[in-house]
């Protein structure tokens, strides 16, 4: 009988924690928001080395995304987004050899290539005591790429909400009709199709820790060579794993956290890739924090890349030369500023990313020489309402 | 909500502070439109109204949940607490100072007991003439419901106050904790103790004002739903907990209970309290000052 209140308390309390205004782990927004983004990308020149002839600029790219999110009643939320994207500039057509043996890239028309992207996506979310579910349906259009997408997710907390399942999966239907197909003897129109499932657990360890770990599987069937390219011929389907984990640590003297994110990918076109993520984020007053960020990533190459194109081999053998697919590192490195005023919340962000074969974790047998260098800076401000 | 409220915010933006209080307010009014006894239109009035009704009604989560708790009040109070005492009002009127018959309370009795209600996963019955009251549990849920939403919109330290049930946010600014002073029973306006919160609830439960005195002998509103007669324990109490909800129900039970047991089971809690008895004595490891 000596504790007979003491169980009270804990009777009474659990009983207290599980009315849904106190323990609600899972709401809608609580305000309406619209937000605006503006980036801008801006890939690195080549050089008269890599490039012999020709034009030496790459891709820039000028993105505006906006975003509308609101509350429907006390359980829902709507959720639409807008993006617009414009490209211009060149990228590698195709790639040679130098009188040495060595790779030398041919750029794409010197007149350029000038296209935009315009994608729409509407999405709406029920919230519940033990976890929310929703989806979204989107659609983007391009000159030369239609792509049509669905996908659905839910939530589930449990363990007195210190841990969240989530599951999603998603599906996308897109075209592709390249332009001046007949002039370049490109194929005229092709479709690709991918599907996506993903599992992912979040536990709070403790009230200055979480842990997340996530397993995707994406399946793509269809045409997933690149039409522009001279030689590239990949194959119709590809199966592609991603394992990640991410760790998040408040550090309470600092008034900061650290957060430190791992990924494994691996996909049957024979890449392998690790990425690690660290960032900080300092708060620095109430209405302004400072987040810095570092990133390595590293991959091995397709199995069938090759960094010069053999002309004479049948289309109909997979071959590319897409520096995407060779084996290379890159480090990049940002800076944000998120500051937050009477209902704005404005946030600056900087990113320069290097890749380069020097970088690389795995043997570099066949070194691009097309890999990528950008600057990427985007002001984005959202009003909530 | 019929009584006095208030919501303290602290921000260094104005226009930050006033959305925040702006939807609090929209929560407090959600809670007392759908809990109030005072509308015909609430949902509360809606459940009383079916008593009766072998249909039953349909409740949603936040209601089930709330009877849920209020079950595991009446079973830690051994039938103590009980929502379905509210129809003891319609033979003791506080303000016609009468003392009702033995048979009349004997007539009221049967309509009482919360293990009379019956449910079908989301259905209730109440049985004809019963109703629900949420004295002591739906106010208190609101404070802390409150409070949660204000730490969601972002406030680092607030105190809500909905007519003496207390959810406080973070510490006052200094960090220094919220000193809050608890009515006198016999007259609100004088403090009867001062109780230190810092994170967390504080409820009260007492006479206050509702009881009268008749041939010398103290009858208070708090009634035993067992007997029908006033409970004659402590004149009032105020609990600190980590939740104001969880501070009322073991604020209410103490009225309830025989003086002696009430003191016993609070100071096993561990929580703390101040409370007041019948002779106006004042005590409890709550108190300051």
């Amino acid at each position: 009988m000596k504790n007979t209140a003491s169980r009270s308390l804990i009777t009474l309390s659990a009983s207290a924690l599980a009315l849904p205004g106190i323990a609600k782990a899972d709401a809608p927004p609580l305000n309406s928001s619209l937000s605006y983004k503006i980036s801008s990308y801006r890939e690195d020149d080549l050089s008269r080395e890599q490039v012999p002839f020709g034009d030496l600029g790459r891709y820039d790219i000028d993105v505006h995304q906006f975003k509308f999110i609101s509350p429907l009643g006390r359980d829902y939320a709507l959720f639409i987004d807008a993006n617009h994207e414009n490209m211009s500039g060149a990228s590698p057509w195709f790639s040679t050899a130098d009188n040495d043996g060595q790779p030398i890239i041919n750029m794409s028309g010197a007149s350029g290539i000038y296209d935009s992207r315009s994608e729409i996506a509407i999405g709406a979310r029920y919230y519940s005591l033990t976890g929310n579910i929703g989806g979204a349906i989107g659609y983007s259009e391009e000159n030369d790429y239609r792509a049509k997408y669905v996908s659905v997710s839910g939530s589930r907390n449990f363990n007195n909400d210190l841990t969240t399942l989530t599951v999603s999966a998603s599906h996308s239907d897109d075209e592709i009709f390249p332009s001046d197909a007949e002039r370049f003897n490109r194929v005229r129109k092709e479709n690709k199709r991918a599907k996506s499932l993903a599992v992912s657990l979040s536990q709070i360890l403790s009230p200055v820790a979480s842990f997340q770990t996530a397993l995707s599987l994406t399946g793509q069937s269809g045409y997933l060579s690149d039409p522009y390219k001279l030689q590239d011929s990949r194959p119709d389907n590809k199966t592609q794993v991603a394992f990640s984990n991410s760790l998040r640590y408040y550090f309470i003297d600092a008034n900061g956290a650290l957060q430190g994110d791992y990924r494994y990918y691996r996909d049957d076109f024979g890449i392998h890739s690790h990425t690690l993520d660290l960032s900080w984020f300092q708060n620095v007053t109430n209405s302004l924090k400072i987040v810095p960020m570092l990133r390595y990533y590293s991959q091995s190459p397709a199995d069938f890349y090759s960094n010069i194109d053999d002309f004479l081999k049948p289309l109909s053998e997979n071959q590319s030369s897409d520096y995407r697919l060779s084996a290379f590192g890159a480090i990049s490195g940002g800076l944000s500023f998120v500051a937050n005023f009477g209902g704005w919340i404005t946030t600056l962000t900087a990113e320069r990313y290097v890749a380069n074969e020097k970088y690389s974790a795995f043997t570099v047998d066949k070194p691009s020489p097309g890999l990528v260098q950008f600057t990427r800076l985007s002001l984005g401000v959202t009003y909530e309402f | 909500m019929g009584t006095y409220c208030e919501i303290q915010v602290f921000e260094t933006s104005r226009v930050n502070a006033k959305r925040q209080i702006r939807r609090l307010i929209e929560e407090a009014r959600r809670l007392e439109s759908k809990y109030t006894r005072y509308r015909d239109d609430s949902f509360l009035s809606q459940i009383n109204g079916s008593a009766g009704n072998q249909n039953g009604i349909r409740v949603d989560i936040e209601t089930a949940k709330l009877f849920e708790h209020a079950q595991v009040c009446y079973e830690q109070s051994d039938g103590l607490f009980d929502i379905t005492a509210g129809v003891l009002r319609r033979a003791w009127d506080f303000n016609l100072k009468q003392v009702p018959t033995e048979s009349e309370l004997q007539g009221l009795l049967p309509l009482i007991g919360f293990d009379r209600l019956t449910w079908q996963e989301d259905i209730l019955f109440l049985p004809e003439n019963m109703e629900i009251d949420f004295g002591g549990i739906v106010k208190e849920y609101a404070a802390d419901s409150l409070a949660k939403l204000a730490r969601e919109l972002g406030v680092k330290r607030g105190l809500i106050n909905l007519g003496g049930d207390f959810a406080a946010i973070g510490l006052q600014p200094e960090d220094k904790p919220w000193q809050i002073s608890v009515s006198h029973p016999d007259n609100r306006a004088k403090a009867m103790a001062h109780i230190n919160l810092h994170e967390g609830g504080l409820a009260s439960s007492g006479d206050y004002e509702r009881f009268f005195v008749l041939d010398g002998k103290r009858y208070s509103h708090l009634l035993n739903p067992k007997t029908g007669w006033p409970c004659a324990g402590l004149t009032a109490v105020s609990v600190a907990a980590n939740l104001c909800t969880v501070a009322g129900s073991f604020a209410t039970i103490a009225m309830l209970k025989p003086k002696k047991d009430a003191l016993d089971w609070l100071r096993k809690s561990g929580l703390p309290f101040v409370f007041m008895d019948d002779a106006g004595h004042i005590g409890g490891p709550g108190l300051i000052g």
